[in-house]
């Protein structure tokens, strides 16, 4: 059946599907009548327009990024916002298969969308997102705002030590940022990273920890900032990711503390409303989706949530105690469009839309093009080397299990000759289509961290479990403020059984180490990167400690082509689809 | 704002050293020892005289949701309540649920404190809630707790 685009409107209308601004969701007309001005189509409600990134992870080209295919959270969590994929997600936010939404937003029909959508994202097309707005609403009246995790993710920012990408903010104009993985670059080249950007770097909740210091207690960045824009005074507070120090190796931000700190939160909020006499309160935050939604009811007064790290693209805003949470996925797949109405010293109306950064539909800014060659230059001879070819999908996000974190598991095996790997469980990568290429710039795509080494050492069963129940307690646990935002750690040479809703501790049975029981009281050779298990361990080998990205790249030129079964080595016990709705139902 | 809280916290915890009899004990040892040390239950039976305390708003226990560090984590303990001779704060009691050794911090107080804070560093064997009493002027007992998570770490 084919609807025209008025008839489009009245049903959506009546569905409830456009919110306040009415706006056309680009998604649902037919795919191959998709234009730039469908993409852009926005209904402009009063003076201001925030607009929202978060969780670039450094990709300043158009990439693939595929949406998980399983997203499985706590029982009480289970098909709310921040915990839904494929169909679960189509259906809560009424998208139709087989549109740019569905495409964007979804892992359905991926590869048979990828061929007739193209790449996403890429700082040139982003940029005439950008430029587009701030053309329609007047310079003045616009802010970029960043929820972090910008710098950090492909092989130009780590070679540059995150400049190439400060240099790609100054070229958008991000106006204030927090971070996350920024701080993986270490304190003192963060410093000098913030002195290069244009943009304002806040947080609120980053305190000096150092006794010896002179700063002691004291905030390591301004708490907030005020923007005047539009008319209206703007205060905008930043909350850089609370877990950083247990999510990352400590001694990136050595004497500094983090942590939710909820109650100077609130106190900031205050002072903004009271003394600072603003119009408007926003948090831009890097805790996660679900974390914002438990925010908002512990925070009072807070108008708008732009929240980042858990990379969920949010069609919809969500409205939570009377403050509204938007959040724009990741890898610089989509703009968020909120336009703010303002009166009497209060926002009185406000339209959102997430724009997705269609990259053969939006045509590229050219001085954004020269600065994506600039930036690759140097390295294109290395980056462009081609390793090999996938037969089938290579993909990241799943919260157990992914065919390119199976692979890294394999490559590094191959090395070690180990009998479990750990790959941790971020959710940035990229994704390749069947019979692609696989170049070094891929590889570095899945691993471009400051601390690639791969250790290989011995730990006893019984810590294994023990280890798999501390993750697994991360990510599935009932409150939302215990979650560190990442999916389940991939384990290579290992199967288990896993029950989501038990108890902490108790969620995980029947491991097996190539097909054996896992012995509690065996010493098991494991090889693990991107975390901390290591200091776990015991016999570091350490002639063998080698960097991830050189393990995996020369595996794959090894083997030419690679076919990675996709095939989970998790068993959920509890819950029978990948994405499930409210209520556990598939 | 905070700093200065914090100072002020400290210059409480200075005092009531000159004044009173402030135990700190660090925990979270394998087997309980001495007169002090023992497990939770025993010690808010021990801290209370039998009475036990209720939960309240009055006490404020500020405490991180996730541990950064389980060696050291930071505590604050504010009590809603009046510091006059005769209705004061008299004690603050800081407790670990399920550390071996449960008994954190006990300070007993003064009206000259002048305010009922105090701000500490405890050792977390593991995952538990962190309990605050505090013993208010008419010699009841009230309580407010949080659990800390203690994790090796997880993903980014």
């Amino acid at each position: 059946m084919d609807i025209s685009r008025r008839d489009f409107l009245q049903i959506a209308a009546a569905m409830g599907l456009l919110g306040a601004g009415g706006n056309l969701m680009a998604g649902h007309k037919r795919a191959d009548e998709i234009t730039a001005t469908d993409i852009m189509d926005f209904k402009p409600v009063g003076k201001v327009s925030l607009l929202h990134i978060c969780d670039l992870h450094a990709h300043i080209k158009p990439l693939y990024w595929r949406e998980p295919s399983t997203l499985i959270s706590a029982p009480n969590l289970t098909g709310t916002p921040g915990f839904l994929c494929g169909k679960s997600f189509a259906k809560f936010y009424g998208i139709k298969p087989g549109t740019l939404d569905a495409y964007f937003d979804t892992y359905l029909n991926f590869e048979s969308l990828a061929k007739k959508f193209g790449k996403m994202g890429g700082i040139a097309h982003i940029k005439t997102v950008v430029d587009e707005v701030r053309r329609d609403r007047g310079r003045d009246n616009v802010l970029l705002l960043d929820s972090g995790d910008t710098w950090q993710g492909t092989a130009v920012a780590l070679k540059s030590g995150g400049e190439a990408i400060v240099k790609a903010q100054n070229y958008l104009g991000v106006d204030v940022m927090v971070g996350h993985w920024e701080f993986t670059y270490g304190k003192e080249r963060v410093a000098e990273l913030i002195d290069k950007l244009d943009a304002e770097f806040i947080s609120q909740n980053i305190v000096d920890n150092d006794p010896f210091s002179d700063n002691f207690e004291e905030l390591v960045f301004k708490p907030y900032t005020i923007k005047e824009v539009g008319g209206a005074k703007i205060g905008i507070i930043g909350q850089s990711f609370p877990f950083t120090s247990t999510a990352n190796p400590k001694r990136f931000t050595e004497g500094w503390s983090f942590g939710l700190r909820l109650d100077t939160l609130q106190e900031y909020v205050d002072e903004l409303r009271k003394e600072k006499k603003v119009d408007c309160v926003v948090l831009l935050s890097h805790d996660g989706f679900s974390v914002d939604q438990e925010v908002a009811r512990k925070v009072h007064g807070i108008d708008f949530i732009l929240s980042g790290h858990t990379h969920d693209p949010g069609p919809k805003p969500i409205t939570i105690d009377g403050t509204v949470i938007i959040i724009a996925g990741s890898h610089g797949k989509f703009v968020g469009r909120l336009d703010l109405d303002i009166k009497n010293k209060r926002v009185v109306g406000y339209n959102y839309k997430l724009i997705p950064i269609a990259s053969n539909l939006i045509a590229p800014d050219k001085k954004g093009i020269e600065l994506v060659d600039a930036l690759y230059a140097p390295h294109d001879k290395e980056l462009g080397r081609v390793l090999g070819k996938t037969k089938g999908l290579l993909y990241k996000r799943d919260t157990f299990y992914s065919t390119f974190d199976a692979l890294i598991g394999e490559a590094i095996h191959d090395e070690t000759d180990n009998e479990i790997t750990f790959t941790p469980g971020y959710r940035w990568g990229t994704t390749l289509l069947p019979g692609d290429d696989i170049l070094v710039d891929n590889v570095y795509e899945m691993t471009a961290i400051t601390y690639p080494e791969v250790y290989t050492f011995e730990l006893q069963g019984g810590k294994i479990a023990q280890l798999l129940e501390d993750i697994a307690d991360n990510v599935f646990n009932a409150n939302p403020l215990y979650q560190q935002g990442g999916d389940m750690s991939r384990l290579t040479g290992v199967t288990y059984d896993i029950k989501i809703g038990a108890p902490g501790g108790k969620r995980i049975g029947n491991i097996k180490v190539n097909g054996k029981p896992l012995n509690p009281t065996r010493d098991y050779v494991v090889s693990a990167w991107g975390g901390n298990l290591q200091s776990a361990g015991k016999n570091l080998r350490e002639s063998k400690i080698r960097p991830v990205y050189d393990i995996t790249s020369d595996y794959i030129a090894k083997k030419g082509t690679v076919n990675v079964p996709n095939k989970s080595n998790v068993n959920v016990l509890d819950v029978k689809c990948g994405c499930p709705k409210k209520g556990g139902l598939c | 704002m905070q700093r200065r809280g914090f100072l002020k916290g400290l210059a409480g915890a200075c005092a009531l050293t000159a004044v009173g009899v402030p135990s700190v004990t660090l925990a979270a040892k394998k087997k309980p020892k001495g007169p002090n040390e023992m497990p939770y239950k025993k010690a808010l039976e021990v801290i209370t005289h039998g009475k036990g305390a209720v939960d309240s708003p009055k006490v404020k226990l500020v405490v991180p949701e996730i541990a950064e560090n389980g060696a050291v984590v930071p505590v604050k303990v504010t009590v809603d309540h009046p510091m006059e001779p005769g209705n004061y704060v008299q004690e603050i009691h800081i407790l670990a649920s399920k550390n071996s050794n449960a008994r954190c911090a006990d300070l007993f107080l003064t009206p000259e404190n002048g305010k009922a804070y105090f701000a500490t560093r405890i050792k977390l064997g593991g995952t538990q809630e962190v309990v605050a009493v505090a013993k208010l002027g008419d010699g009841s007992y009230v309580k407010a707790h949080k659990s800390v998570k203690v994790t090796i770490g997880g993903c980014g």
